[in-house]
């Protein structure tokens, strides 16, 4: 049930094997980037649920930056940064700049499970209510257009009703005309 | 993000209507905007007239199922309306089991129950769990219960059998939820003894219903208001067909057949309104 898809973005080779590995274990559609710049290019072509990636890579992309295109490019992926003890603070600001979480090395992953599965769960949470929003809009215009068709039926109805009293009672007319009128105000 | 044009909105309503019967209209700019743009960007569209293009053009039909995913909605809940599943359990099952046991009193007593728009699933598992109540051992009868969305998600999601704490909170009493359900991560999951009682798959209510045989009972609910009147009363129509002459067709509580098709007649019993055959 783990249809997320998952960009690793990581200059460190062994380090994107892990993940790999890990997450395709767990059911993960899993794509990986050798430094921010592949990962960069990938968003042109590709969109995907959560991004995780190194803070610090080599080249002219780093965490931050990637964040920052990921986030212009595809409001809804999420940004997970990776951080090293030391620069706890670089990872609070990158969250301050939108990314949704962070992981210190060495990664555990249990930890890493638990955060996607909440985000997850975030994202199934919106849905049902955007769709329980939408749900109570479409139902209550077209209840009171039920309504009003019941109105209208049960009106005429009424109105029916009412002829065939006057015609019916109308004792001043032979009884076969009163009831071939009747009958005729009932067909059509 | 990327803004949808009016002409724009014109060409996605008419392809939506197109694949799904769902009539949407200019004022549902915003809903087309907000759903669409995750499809827009998976296919890295350069625009929603390119998303139409695409979708149109493409053999295997994925852009078009994600669409579909993103534009139905899904709401529902467990046992909704409470009335029909107590008409259920007091009238209708009883009722028909009786007809067919005594028509072939030899062989298993034969039910066939659609959920003819079954969203996630919670319609058809209510049913299952009002059966299983209703009649303890199942093994006597041979219960058919189908549940179809045109859907893939929601397909997907009702065959899973797994809930959100959202969406396991609606319509459950404490005591079904611990007899019926196990937790499953931060999530719960039916039991096999329900989950094994339904089959779901996928069939849009818009194509003609081929090879489905006859139903005793069918729940078409609160989905025919995404559709046009006209529509409503080609549905109607086709799904008297695939009730049997004694079976029983509810809808939606805010749903109504007046004006819509001339072969049913409403009913009611208890505070719920049912149809049977003319
Ligand atoms: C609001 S839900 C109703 C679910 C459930 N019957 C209930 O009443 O709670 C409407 C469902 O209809 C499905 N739907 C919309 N158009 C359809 C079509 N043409 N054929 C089959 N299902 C359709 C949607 O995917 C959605 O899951």
């Amino acid at each position: 049930m783990n249809t997320m898809t998952i960009l690793i973005a990581d200059d460190d080779p062994v380090i994107r094997k892990l993940f790999e590995k890990r997450l395709t274990n767990a059911g993960y559609q899993v794509r990986v980037a050798v430094d921010g710049m592949d990962a960069a290019q990938q968003l042109h072509t590709s969109c995907f649920d959560i991004i995780i990636t190194d803070l610090v890579m080599p080249g002219d992309i780093g965490g931050l930056e990637l964040l920052q295109i990921a986030k212009q490019r595809h409001p809804r992926t999420e940004v997970i940064v990776i951080t090293a003890h030391s620069s706890i603070d670089t990872a609070v600001n990158a969250m301050k700049n939108g990314a949704v979480d962070y992981l210190e090395k060495p990664i555990n992953f249990d930890e890493l499970f638990l955060r996607l599965d909440k985000i997850a769960e975030v994202n199934s949470l919106v849905k049902n209510a955007g769709d329980l929003r939408e749900a109570m809009d479409v139902t209550e215009s077209m209840a009171a257009k039920t309504i009003q068709n019941l109105e209208i039926t049960a009106g005429d109805l009424q109105l029916k009703i009412d002829r065939l009293e006057t015609i019916l009672c109308d004792a001043s007319r032979d009884q076969q005309d009163r009831i071939d009128e009747a009958l005729d105000v009932i067909q059509r | 993000m990327l803004k949808i044009t009016p002409n724009e909105i014109k060409l996605i309503t008419s392809y939506i209507y197109d694949v799904s019967g769902i009539h949407l209209d200019a004022t549902k700019k915003y809903l087309l905007e907000t759903r669409l743009h995750a499809v827009v960007e998976e296919y890295s569209c350069s625009s929603y007239h390119d998303l139409c293009r695409k979708a149109r053009a493409e053999a295997s039909k994925k852009i078009e199922r994600k669409i579909i995913d993103a534009i139905s909605t899904n709401e529902t809940l467990f046992f909704r309306d409470s009335g029909p599943f107590e008409l259920l359990k007091h009238k209708i099952f009883p009722e028909l089991i009786d007809a067919r046991a005594a028509k072939s009193p030899v062989l298993k007593t034969r039910l066939r129950v659609w959920s003819a728009a079954c969203s996630t699933g919670q319609e058809l598992y209510s049913v299952a769990i009002v059966l299983q109540e209703l009649l303890g051992d199942l093994s006597k009868y041979s219960i058919t219960l189908l549940g179809t969305d045109i859907s893939d998600a929601a397909v997907a999601q009702a065959s899973s059998g797994k809930y959100n704490k959202f969406e396991i909170e609606r319509g459950l009493s404490k005591d079904k939820l611990s007899r019926y359900f196990t937790p499953s991560g931060g999530n719960w999951k039916i039991k096999d003894q329900i989950r094994s009682m339904a089959n779901f798959r996928k069939i849009n209510l818009m194509m003609p219903l081929v090879g489905m045989g006859k139903f005793d009972i069918i729940l078409c609910r609160n989905v025919a208001i995404y559709f046009t009147l006209e529509d409503r009363k080609k549905l109607f129509n086709r799904l008297a067909q695939t009730l049997e002459p004694d079976g029983y067709l509810l809808i939606g509580s805010t749903e109504s057949l007046t004006g819509v098709s001339p072969r049913f007649t409403p009913k009611r019993h208890l505070r719920s309104i049912f149809y049977q055959l003319k």
